[in-house]
């Protein structure tokens, strides 16, 4: 594994609040994560509640180290069970992602109308190697080294009627072939990223 | 707005509900769920809002949901009042304008218009909307629609979804009210136990001893919970009916925590169906407000509410354990069952989980009863099922049938079968968890028993239609590495048995699999199956076990052959077109080779490739043009008029001479083994080329006066010169490849004495006996079968036709046939009794056909040939058809009407197909099929007698030159390894340096074509129709190849 963050041992209480303290830019982080606790705490499914707000609120759309040890410390839920949560489920980024998000549907209909294609040629596209062990792998997220655009994959969007889909910053397209996309993505590359 | 309190307040909503609905002024309804929006509705939308705005029209616009046809989005529905409400299909922004300006003066956009609803059938309600437009055909007449019952769809794509009181005016929340007034919980759980509703999510357990259970536990606190977590890949109605109609999931679970004792209901949805979570949320606010839901329901004692958590994309979820564990925060990982969740469940508490669709069920079954649910379906399983008909169908979308309907249904009648051109293969049911179905088994009823006994399931109703295009190994691949990477990783059976299976089947899909694995797979797969903690890895393997039953050749192909037919799995081919290629031509190569001007070259990687190039250039069906990837772009490459420049550049010019030359001096050295080839038609030359170039000795026997077989004695002279032939039968002779003609295998020469005189025996006598019709009437003079009509034309006796002909065929033989007559001066007609896209024959030779004049009768079936006193031909009599059933080809199977036309005629051609000469398959003591062919090992190639090897149409049965030059090509390189004991076929037609680099440009240029005769020219002689490329053309064509062969 591969973490830019600082470790994620020591889940004291006082971690969060401290980094709260000394960083007023992340002042704010906090108050809304304390926010986002406030509302939803010990109703069912609370703990992907929090963690889909906070995600949803950073701007590379990721979860730190910080953030999930200053949940483990408000909420009293473990630091290995969060870890354990953020890394099961698929929505929950432990990296910074791209400027830009491309997720190409795998889905059965989308598969046999060739997404693997469009992934692959895609990859190349944006000169993306394989990660080891992740050769062949359908499941996968990558960023450019440039931080400029994130591909993922989804088990499935549910849009088969319009397969092959590839959804385009959350922008769904349907019956896409190799051409659209490579154009699709260079119009993309040409928006500037606010 | 004020809580609904009494049935006054609960009767006035549903009165300004209706308002709404049905308006005093028209009302136009835009479908926006996802599929819409992913097809332009939000356009459409914003462009009407615009219109009525700007010109203060006084028309109510509405969005809704989906109606289900997805392929035909965007959907716009059009009321005005007193008439049937119209649908509108594939609407853009630049149709509004012309839409309400229609709309006022009282009509309907005609070319936009689909179909019209007079009264629908909300189940909770009825509604008229009017009667009128007599032009447009009711909805449930169109084949999409056929025998759709909507019982869970009842109000998709027809209320607002974000407004409660369009719900209400359709009889929404009526049941809940009954119930609370009823006050009798347990005749409530009787009732939906009596109606035999079966769990929609995939498992099928009965609901209402599932809701008896929960009911009978005892706790302070219970709790009930909707699974949306939709995950399987494929299935996606679950999207589509909380976006279309969320208040319809609201009032099953509010129903069911009333009957059941629960306080706190759960929607655990997709957080990737943003639209579904924002509607659903929207409705849930929208309930508490009317009293709905929260405390003192409608005005009575009930206190229940609901909430909604967003999954966060974990497959496994699905299963109940993991999802609570999920909504406990943990990661969702099962738990083993007992204690079910009805004992102890999320926290601890009783709890009852169900799907969403099986919520839906619940109002209309309280308010028309289980006799009425029980009614519709099979015996064993009641009720409808919506399913997502997706994949290689022409119509896709959601639709809701009746349980137990035939899977022909879904496929042909409903989903229209494949696209033009293709067959459809299979049907993969229940996702990840589910099975392949080949088309064979389409009769199939669809329900929960009869899914089971073919080793699928029916799962949450996603039905991925497959074609010939689909690898089924790969699927098998795709599901098990979905369930791989999705697998909890909690148990051993799944989690490290998915991971070997996986490898096992990466293995295939790159040709590096062994027949043991396959074993070692199936025994795999069934102990994960047997072992594994939860439904996740019990079902995983289904996908794999179905397969391996029903498409084990594709397993063989992979594994023996090497070989993927669907050119899917990259690792086992070129590329797509050498896949395709019956020969493997390496066309990238032979392009790449014209491009760089290097034409002799050119010529030689061809030959070697394609030993009668010339021909095949003519008269190929040409596979590779539809796997093309140059299709994506504009059209495909013409790579067989490029290799058919390339043959004649040297064939039909003084090149002739050095270029053979080149390729006899690729000879190897004598093997001192001898080869007997039986049969010069594309199979034996092919052969006979191979193994000569090998070195053995090879002697051709030929029981006509030359080589060249159906290409020489039936494809007509104007579709491929004589001369043609000619030439590379020559350049075979060349190698020193020796010709017996006159010499009838079975006549002058028997089989033990080839036996004796040759160290094997290759067997390619193709089919030359016309099947025979069963007709009155066929012993009259001027009937003649299609082989010697065109045999006694080709070689230079021309029979008499008279005036006026009619060919009985749909086949290449029919059309040459009647072409043929057409330069004879003969009227022809051809009689096919199904339709035009349903012909066999090379399309291009119809359209041809048609050009110069010949005539086409469809749907029309041979009845009796009519003759006179003198016993000859006067009529044909022919039966019109009409298309019945879908038969196992995915075509529909005429069927004779009693309606008969006379043809007047002077002579009939036989095109009805041809056989192998049955008398000599006998004779020849080999192992023969049914249909008198040759039965050999689908690898080898060998037939029952030692040493005796078969090929082309001898044993495929009718085919075309190119699949006879495969099976010619294959068997030379069987009988070399099985001389010699090496395999020394590789790099045969090697020793060829051309650029390996990705082209920088490819040629725009659109696809070459061959010029042709005008059709006045053609039928007035036998020259050749096609004239053939330019060097221009063929040298900018080979520059519009991706070269696919080159991978990064």
């Amino acid at each position: 594994m591969n973490h830019p963050e600082p470790s994620l041992r020591n889940p004291s209480a006082r971690t969060g609040e401290t980094a709260a303290a000394g960083n007023p830019p992340d002042a704010a982080k906090y108050a809304f994560i304390n926010e986002v606790i406030a509302r939803v705490d010990g109703r069912p499914g609370a703990l992907l509640g929090i963690l889909e707000a906070v995600q949803e609120r950073n701007p590379r759309k990721y979860l730190c180290a910080d953030e999930l040890s200053y949940i483990a410390a408000k909420t009293n839920i473990p630091l290995s069970q969060i870890f354990s949560v953020v890394t099961f489920y698929a929505l929950f980024n432990r990296e910074p992602q791209g400027d830009h998000t491309i997720c190409i549907c795998r889905g059965t209909a989308c598969h046999t109308r060739g997404s693997r294609t469009l992934l692959e040629s895609l990859r190349l596209e944006l000169g993306m190697e394989e990660a080891p062990g992740q050769a062949g792998a359908d499941k996968l997220t990558l960023t450019t080294p440039d931080g400029k655009f994130t591909i993922r994959t989804v088990a499935c969007f549910g849009q088969c009627a319009l397969a092959p889909v590839v959804e385009l910053d959350h922008r769904i397209c349907g019956h896409m072939n190799e051409r659209a996309l490579a154009r699709e993505v260079d119009a993309l590359g040409q928006e500037r990223h606010e | 707005m004020s809580r609904i309190e009494d049935i006054g307040i609960f009767n006035a909503m549903r009165e300004e509900g209706l308002a709404k609905v049905l308006p005093a002024m028209p009302r136009i309804a835009v479908g926006m769920g996802t599929c819409g929006r992913g097809n332009g509705a939000e356009g459409v939308y914003q462009a009407l809002s615009h219109a009525i705005d700007r010109d203060g029209l006084d028309i109510r616009l509405a969005a809704v949901g989906c109606f289900g046809a997805c392929s035909e989005e965007p959907l716009v529905s059009v009321w005005l009042p007193g008439q049937p409400l119209v649908i509108l299909r594939r609407v853009q922004a630049s149709d509004v304008e012309r839409i309400l300006n229609d709309l006022s003066r009282g009509r309907i956009t005609p070319d936009l218009a689909w179909c019209k609803i007079e009264e629908w059938d909300h189940i909770t309600a009825h509604l008229r909307y009017g009667q009128g437009f007599p032009e447009l055909p009711l909805w449930s007449e169109l084949p999409f629609f056929s025998g759709q019952k909507k019982i869970v769809l009842r109000n998709c794509g027809l209320i607002a979804p974000d407004d409660i009181d369009e719900y209400i005016a359709v009889g929404g929340y009526q049941a809940l009210y009954k119930v609370l007034i009823d006050g009798k919980p347990e005749s409530v759980i009787e009732q939906i136990k009596a109606s035999k509703l079966r769990g929609r999510g995939g498992a099928g357990y009965a609901t209402g001893i599932k809701w008896e259970f929960l009911a009978k536990a005892k706790d302070d606190r219970k709790y009930i919970i909707c699974n949306a977590d939709e995950g399987d890949p494929g299935a996606y109605m679950n999207r589509n009916e909380i976006e279309s109609d969320p208040h319809g999931l609201l009032e099953g679970m509010i129903i069911g925590g009333y009957v059941t004792g629960a306080s706190q209901g759960i929607v655990y949805v997709r957080a990737e169906y943003p639209l579904a979570v924002h509607h659903l949320a929207r409705a849930i606010d929208q309930a508490r407000e009317y009293g709905i839901l929260g405390a003192n329901i409608l005005g009575r004692p009930f206190h229940f509410d609901i909430e909604m958590v967003e999954g966060a994309g974990a497959f496994v979820c699905g299963e109940e354990t993991a999802l609570i564990a999920s909504l406990e925060g943990f990661s969702g990982r099962p738990r083993p069952r007992p204690p079910y969740p009805a004992q102890k469940g999320l926290q601890g508490k009783p709890t009852n989980i169900n799907n969403v669709e099986t919520w839906y069920n619940i109002a209309p079954i309280v308010l028309k009863g289980p006799a009425w649910f029980t009614e519709i379906g099979s015996t064993k399983s009641a009720g409808t099922k919506v399913f997502s008909l997706v994949g290689k169908v022409q119509n896709t979308g959601l639709v809701e049938m009746p349980l137990g309907t035939p899977l022909t249904k879904f496929v042909y009648d409903i989903g229209g079968g494949a696209a033009a051109g293709r067959t459809v293969k299979a049907v993969q049911t229940g996702g990840p968890s589910g099975g392949c179905i080949p088309h064979e088994m389409f009769d199939t009823a669809v329900d929960y028993e009869t899914l089971a006994q073919l080793g699928s399931i029916m799962g949450s109703g996603g039905m991925v239609v497959m074609d010939e295009d689909n690898c089924m190994v790969d699927i098998a691949r795709y599901f098990i590495e979905f369930t791989h990477s999705e697998s909890c990783g909690k148990c051993v059976p799944c989690r490290v048995g998915l991971d070997q299976a996986l490898e096992i089947l990466n293995g295939f899909t790159k040709g590096t699999g062994t027949a043991a694995q396959l074993t070692l797979l199936n025994e795999l797969g069934r102990m994960i199956r047997d072992t594994s903690l939860c439904g996740l890895g019990q079902t995983a393997p289904n996908p794999v076990l179905t397969t391996m039953r029903h498409f084990r050749h594709e397993f063989d192909d992979h594994i023996i052959a090497k070989r993927c037919r669907a050119g899917v799995c990259h690792s086992l081919a070129l590329s797509p077109c050498e896949n395709s290629c019956p020969l493997h031509m390496n066309i990238p190569r032979f392009l790449d080779l014209l491009k760089e001007g290097r034409a002799d070259d050119a010529f030689e990687a061809v030959f070697l490739d394609n030993p009668l190039p010339a021909s095949t250039g003519r008269v190929c069906q040409h596979p590779c043009d539809d796997r093309c990837r140059r299709q994506t772009v504009d059209s495909p490459v013409n790579m067989r008029e490029v290799h058919r420049f390339i043959a004649d550049a040297v064939l039909l010019t003084d090149r002739f001479e050095p270029l053979a030359a080149r390729i006899a001096a690729r000879k190897k050295a004598p093997t001192g083994k001898s080869v007997a080839v039986v049969g010069a038609g594309p199979a034996g030359l092919t052969a006979a080329f191979y193994l000569a170039l090998v070195g053995h000795d090879v002697t051709v026997f030929e029981n006509k006066a030359e080589a060249g077989g159906m290409l020489r004695y039936a494809i007509p002279e104007y579709r491929l010169p004589k001369r043609v032939l000619a030439q590379e039968v020559e350049l075979i002779r060349r190698l020193g490849v020796k010709f017996q003609f006159g010499a009838g295998v079975g006549s002058a020469i028997t089989l033990n004495e080839l036996d004796e005189g040759f160290d094997a025996v290759f067997l390619a006598i193709g089919t030359w006996k016309e099947s025979w019709v069963n007709l009155p009437g066929t012993e009259l003079k001027g009937v003649l079968p299609a082989l010697p009509f065109l045999e006694s034309v080709a070689t230079g006796t021309n029979p008499a036709l008279g005036r006026k002909m009619t060919v009985i065929g749909g086949g290449n033989a029919a059309v040459d046939s009647a072409r043929t007559a057409v330069r004879m001066g003969v009227d022809a007609t051809i009689v096919y009794r199904r339709e035009r896209k349903d012909m066999p024959a090379i399309k291009e030779e119809v359209d041809a056909a048609e050009q110069e004049g010949v005539k086409f009768l469809f749907l029309a079936a041979p009845h009796r040939i009519v003759g006179d006193a003198r016993g000859n031909v006067r009529a044909l009599e022919i039966a019109k058809t009409r298309l019945g059933q879908y038969d196992s080809s995915g075509r529909r199977k005429p069927v004779v009407t009693a309606e008969i036309v006379r043809l007047d005629c002077d002579a009939v051609v036989l095109a009805v197909g041809e056989t192998v000469d049955l008398d000599f398959a006998r004779a020849s003591g080999l192992t023969l099929r049914e249909a008198g062919t040759f039965v050999v090992d689908r690898f080898t190639l060998e037939t029952s007698r030692p040493n005796f090897f078969a090929g082309g149409d001898a044993i495929s049965g009718a085919s075309n030159v190119s699949n006879a030059m495969g099976f010619g090509k294959k068997a030379a390189r069987k009988i070399d390894e099985r001389l010699m004991g090496a395999k020394r076929f590789a790099g045969l037609a090697g020793g060829f340096q051309y650029s390996m680099e990705p082209p920088e440009t490819t040629s725009t240029s659109p696809r070459h074509r061959s010029a042709e005769l005008k059709p006045a020219v053609r039928v007035a002689g036998e020259d050749e129709v096609m004239v053939g490329l330019t060097d221009a053309e063929a040298g900018d064509e080979s520059c519009r190849c991706l070269r696919c062969d080159i991978r990064g």
